[in-house]
């Protein structure tokens, strides 16, 4: 059922509309996108706050459901998946970044960063191990034992993208992954974003309103008012 | 197992909560395991006491039922003689032996003190037939029987009352003024189920007790030895068909005697004791459901706490079955170490009490394992619908959740 594993995973979605009903009320969120990422492409999604771009982003990650269209993984529709199975192939195919970074509170880092394979059924020692060689590779490795309350924001965002790359996914999705850190760790976490995306060929998806950030991905896709806006 | 681990490890995170949680669960099975035990203990206290007075012992008393169903005058009539406990002891083929008593108070005196307590005239056949032992000297006989001698036999405690460390056989004691020289000393027997001290009194022969100091000729009770447990039975059809022959009663007619098998009073007391036992743990139990509902509160108010966590989790890729295994795992984990805590607490309680009061307070190990487990299983059960609202959480949701 596991579309596969790490590099490059296409995203195609078909004509996705997202209603949202507050207290008997309909908030339309998406009105009608279609849109294609091919596999190990890096895409900026653009457009101002309540523009759509994060249930955008959330409608590809399956963590939730369009009301109406299809998302498809390498052409496999995926949206229709059961909770189950959409939790299964979150774990192995894809990785999210967060703007206020989700670690679990009270967690060390390397237990955070083990949290996927745990779920993957990874053994152990192995976990351990694999966790180890993350958080090195994010510049933490001699933070493992740091609970997110102990680390700044841009060190917490980097055990979060050694999270999200652990069960080494095809499909990496940052939502504002910059949006609490100043500057330079911006700047960082930018970094580490592209090169982990060029060294893995993982197929990357950036929310953002900042078109600053927008310019490192190699296509741009505009949202406004929960639709497409004309390119440029 | 992994999950199980991440549940435990969640608990480590929030000791304080945690052993609170467990307290509700603790107290619960311990109060079962001790009331339970000493609800145990009670029974093997009273089944002992019946035991002591000696097995296969059927008891005759006077006293009629009328054909109301109510009983005369039980225990207190006139209708029951020495000539009756000799033709049981003679003619009963399931019956080894059998002996009159008789009882009255008095004050007893010895050169030093005074005491007021029980005399009990009973025939030389009532100390086997009662399986009681002497402490020292001898008992009495045939002989002095016949010859209404003046000689008592002391209970320990009458002993001690009246001579403190002295040796008393071969003094004399006055009872109602007359001299009795005393020739042995009764073995400790303790409490009668009836709750009287059996050691507090002084026995003297039938006959003397009857015509000289009560001036009577019934006695007030037979007690009658069956040959064995199982002719218990037997031995009481026999007495009746011996009884009712000799008071001349008709077939129909009422008997005006009563026979008891203490067999049928241990059964009483074991069924009595037993729902005293049910009844305890059922009371026990209330504080155990009560704890339960300790851990459905903290587990609700753990899911809702920790709701982000949750939804960071199913963007991991924890499945909702994930999700209910490790707060269901918490749940039990909770309800077990809490259950362990109690019963060891509970063993504890069981022999602290033992060794202040001095009650009988057998572990009851299979209650025991059993409460454990069951305050294991219910304490799971209380979390199961928490860990299932967590597992059913919409994974968006949970994540924006503040």
């Amino acid at each position: 059922m596991v579309v596969r594993d790490g590099p490059g995973l296409s995203v195609r979605l078909e004509a996705v509309t997202k209603i949202y009903t507050v207290s008997g009320e309909e908030l339309p969120a998406l009105r009608g996108i279609s849109l294609s990422i091919p596999a190990g492409e890096s895409v900026a999604i653009v457009g101002s706050s309540g523009s759509g771009k994060s249930t955008l982003l959330h409608l590809m990650g399956l963590l939730d459901r369009p009301t109406s269209g299809a998302v498809f993984y390498d052409n496999r529709r995926v949206d229709t998946l059961s909770p189950s199975e959409r939790a299964v192939l979150r774990n192995r195919s894809v990785g999210f970044v967060f703007q206020n970074f989700q670690l679990i509170p009270r967690t060390s880092a390397i237990e955070n960063v083990e949290l996927p394979l745990l779920y993957r059924r990874i053994p152990a020692r192995e976990r351990r191990e694999r966790a180890r060689d993350l958080l090195a590779s994010v510049g933490m490795g001699d933070r493992e034992r740091h609970t997110s309350s102990q680390l700044s924001g841009g060190q917490q965002q980097r055990v979060a993208i050694a999270r999200a790359i652990a069960a080494s996914p095809g499909l990496l999705l940052a939502d504002e992954p910059t949006g609490n850190l100043d500057s330079r760790s911006s700047a960082t976490i930018l970094d580490l974003l592209l090169s982990l995306q060029s060294r893995f060929s993982t197929t990357l998806v950036l929310v953002t309103h900042d078109m600053e950030v927008a310019r490192h991905a190699q296509t741009t896709f505009r949202v406004r008012d929960g639709l497409p806006e004309d390119p440029q | 197992m992994t999950l199980v681990i991440l549940g435990m490890r969640s608990l480590l995170r929030n000791p304080y909560r945690s052993v609170l949680t467990s307290l509700g669960i603790l107290i619960g099975v311990l109060s079962v395991v001790v009331l339970t035990g000493i609800a145990f203990g009670a029974k093997s206290l009273v089944l002992r006491s019946i035991q002591n007075l000696g097995p296969n012992l059927l008891v005759v008393i006077p006293g009629s039922v009328t054909d109301s169903g109510a009983q005369v005058g039980g225990g207190t009539d006139t209708t029951l003689t020495a000539e009756d406990a000799q033709a049981i002891r003679r003619q009963c083929p399931d019956i080894w032996n059998a002996s009159g008593a008789l009882r009255t108070a008095a004050q007893v005196q010895s050169p030093h003190a005074n005491w007021s307590t029980v005399i009990l005239g009973a025939e030389p056949s009532y100390l086997p037939v009662r399986d009681w032992r002497l402490a020292r000297g001898g008992f009495f006989g045939e002989e002095e029987e016949r010859g209404m001698a003046r000689v008592a036999v002391l209970g320990r405690i009458v002993a001690t009352r009246l001579f403190g460390l002295e040796d008393p056989v071969g003094k004399f004691v006055q009872i109602n003024h007359s001299p009795f020289r005393v020739i042995g000393i009764l073995s400790s027997k303790g409490q009668s189920p009836m709750g009287m001290n059996q050691d507090d009194m002084v026995v003297v022969p039938l006959a003397t007790l009857q015509s000289q100091i009560m001036g009577v000729s019934y006695v007030g009770v037979i007690l009658a030895a069956a040959t064995s447990p199982d002719r218990v039975d037997a031995a009481k059809r026999e007495i009746r068909g011996i009884l009712r022959l000799r008071h001349h009663i008709p077939s129909g007619g009422r008997s005006d005697f009563e026979i008891q098998a203490m067999s049928d009073i241990s059964k009483t007391a074991n069924r009595i004791s037993l729902i005293l036992t049910v009844l305890l743990a059922l009371i026990a139990s209330i504080s155990l459901i009560v704890g339960g509902v300790g851990i459905l509160n903290i587990m609700l108010v753990s899911v809702r706490e920790r709701t982000r966590e949750i939804g960071i989790r199913m963007a991991i890729g924890a499945r909702p079955r994930d999700i209910l295994f490790q707060f269901l795992s918490e749940a039990a984990a909770l309800s077990f170490f809490g259950a362990l805590a109690g019963g060891v607490g509970g063993i504890l309680f069981l022999d602290g009490i033992h060794l202040l009061v001095g009650w009988p307070t057998p572990i009851p190990w299979e209650g025991l394992f059993l409460t454990v487990a069951g305050a294991t299983l219910l304490g799971t059960l209380f979390g199961l619908y928490p860990a299932w609202s967590a597992s059913r959480l919409d994974p968006m949701e949970a994540l924006r959740y503040e």
